[in-house]
């Protein structure tokens, strides 16, 4: 048996019960990461992990995070630890500062022991685009089907049970997509509610730190370390934090659930609707008032681009320091211009160029006003338009994805309702801000599919009870990729 | 609008200081194609152009200031830690008065 398959209150409760140390939970959770074939990990920390757990405060060992093995997703700052985000430009980079959500679980004892893969600079949803290659699905042993991303690794390794927890980042459903493929509790909370102090940025409008756990009580423990106003990060927020806690205390009865039908019906696989539905009636079956809404349906098929323009023109301010200069990949050349030109250049894989491009294009200044500003005005019709439903609902809820997790070679349609809308919905809570959390609903030929409720800024306890209630009526929780597959 | 072409998606991406290869050029101006069509969907909303552009989730005011107490800062060995030409406590870079 092994304890890091456990929650995260299990394993707490085996250390304080001395059934297991700290040392060994970290030993084998090292153990597991370096036989990882799912292509997850950027660097192992085995060295830093051990000095850790072996310097660990013993005074602190009721914190439930005391011993705790975890990931980070590359794109966050670790002092004295190579950081490179999965970039090229970046190789070799170590960062001389920790982002503030490392050192708060640093200091209740938790135990980094490694950097995970994303998509380059956290700019993509399949996993494939790092200066390593593509990272596999641990639910996929043949790995013909992607895990999504960017925070692909950071998913891979919760769900193969290297470590129970795991950080990512959701700048248009990176956290959530690739929980939905992986069986996993996918949180991103309210913009703001989390520090972004030491996470590159992509689109900071839009960028959240968020993390993947294989269950909502570890999901509500993590957030309710990482929760609250940190000076560094002057649009981290000064609204007080809930105890999420108590989460089970929750009266959700009398809740009010929207479903947004233009969405829902984009969804094609009937498996998922079917899944997604039996769910909607457990949840009608407790007294719960179901809601189907409307969204006019060009202004849902406007989310993906609107979201698109946006953070790709984001994206280019925020790596313009990518110089090649000051820190990262250094190209020779006859002056410091072309120092950068070769160093980007070089640097920058194709996708990532193209990102750029259509950014630099949004943002010519022929372009600007029909591009790039109307792309900023209909995000704000998009995020009216979702308020105005949480006004009378508490809660969003839909399929997360549109299919299981995709093959490595298939092609999508991208001008249809289900790429459109059902596949690139979820950006609508990264416009507005709210938090939004998946939880695994079904299975599909041996692969998971998620649903999601998002929620009012700020109520991540709302979102978070009704998972729970979800998770305690189903089969899926706390569920290991490599065990199902055995 | 700027009219997409190779120069145009050329000029774009030297702006940003980088280059692509011909063969990349191409690919990304057949991608174009859908690009602008997705775009062309935004530009559909009726009163798309009759609300002020969204920056941020909600608004954001930063109303407190910092304590005016000395905290620690870089060093300037840390600062210079990561790149690869150093010299006399400065990055080295190319003459540009020649």
């Amino acid at each position: 048996m092994s304890y890091l398959d456990q929650s995260i209150f299990e394993i707490h409760q085996a250390i304080i019960n001395g059934l297991v140390t700290p040392l060994e939970l970290v030993q084998e959770a090292l153990k597991l990461a370096k036989e990882d074939n799912n292509n997850a990990f950027e660097y192992i920390c085995e060295k830093e992990a051990i000095e850790q757990v072996k310097n660990l405060d013993l005074s602190k060992k009721d914190n439930l995070l005391w011993g705790i093995p975890y990931a980070l997703k590359d794109n966050l700052s670790t002092k004295d630890i190579p950081t490179c985000a999965s970039s090229k430009i970046l190789e070799g980079y170590v960062p001389v500062y920790s982002a503030e959500v490392y050192q708060r679980l640093q200091e209740q004892g938790a135990i980094l022991i490694g950097k995970t893969t994303l998509d380059e600079l956290s700019m993509g949803g399949s996993g494939t685009t790092g200066h390593l290659g593509k990272t596999y699905n641990p639910w996929d042993p043949k790995h013909k089907h992607q895990i999504g991303g960017s925070s692909c690794g950071s998913a891979a390794v919760c769900s193969a049970g290297i470590v129970p927890f795991a950080l990512g980042s959701d700048t248009g459903d990176s956290v959530r997509k690739p929980a939905s493929y992986s069986c996993l509790v996918g949180l991103k909370p309210t913009w703001g509610r989390i520090s972004r102090y030491g996470l590159f940025p992509f689109a900071p409008s839009m960028d959240h730190i968020g993390f993947f756990t294989r269950n909502c009580m570890d999901s509500a423990l993590i957030l309710s370390v990482l929760a609250g106003h940190d000076e560094k990060d002057s649009t981290s927020s000064t609204v007080p934090v809930d105890n999420y806690l108590d989460i089970e205390k929750t009266d959700i009865s009398k809740m009010r659930i929207a479903v947004i039908d233009e969405i829902f019906d984009s969804v094609q696989d009937k498996t998922i609707k079917d899944a997604f539905i039996k769910t909607l009636n457990i949840l009608s079956d407790l007294g719960l008032e179901i809601n189907h809404v409307h969204m006019d349906d060009k202004l849902c098929r406007a989310i993906y681009p609107t979201y698109f323009v946006i953070s790709c023109a984001e994206a280019n301010s925020n790596n313009a320091n990518q110089d090649g200069i000051k820190f990262g990949t250094r190209y020779e050349a006859e002056d410091y211009e072309k120092v950068m030109f070769e160093a980007r250049t070089n640097g920058f894989s194709e996708p990532i160029k193209r990102r750029f491009v259509l950014g630099s294009y949004a943002l010519l200044k022929e372009n600007q006003e029909d591009l790039f500003l109307r792309a900023q005005k209909c995000r704000r019709l998009i995020v009216n338009c979702i308020n105005e439903i949480l006004k009378d609902n508490d809660a969003i809820y839909l399929p997360t994805s549109p299919t299981i997790a995709p093959l490595f070679d298939g092609n999508k349609d991208k001008l249809s309702n289900e790429y459109l809308i059902a596949d690139n919905y979820l950006a609508f809570a990264n416009m507005g801000g709210q938090p939004s959390i998946n939880i695994p609903i079904g299975f599909k030929d041996g692969l998971p599919f998620g649903g999601c409720f998002t929620g009012r800024i700020f109520e991540e306890k709302t979102i978070l009870s009704l998972a729970l209630f979800l998770e305690k009526h189903m089969d899926f929780a706390n569920k290991i990729a490599k065990k199902e597959n055995e | 609008m700027k009219k997409v072409n190779k120069e145009i998606l050329k000029e774009a991406a030297n702006k940003m200081l980088f280059d692509m290869s011909e063969e990349q050029y191409a690919t990304l101006l057949k991608e174009f194609d859908v690009i602008l069509k997705q775009m062309d969907l935004i530009s559909q909303i009726e009163g798309v152009d009759d609300v002020e552009p969204m920056t941020f989730p909600y608004p954001v005011y930063t109303t407190y200031l910092r304590e005016d107490v000395v905290k620690e800062t870089l060093t300037q060995e840390e600062a210079l830690k990561n790149a690869k030409d150093v010299s006399h406590g400065m990055i080295k870079l190319p003459k540009v008065v020649k």
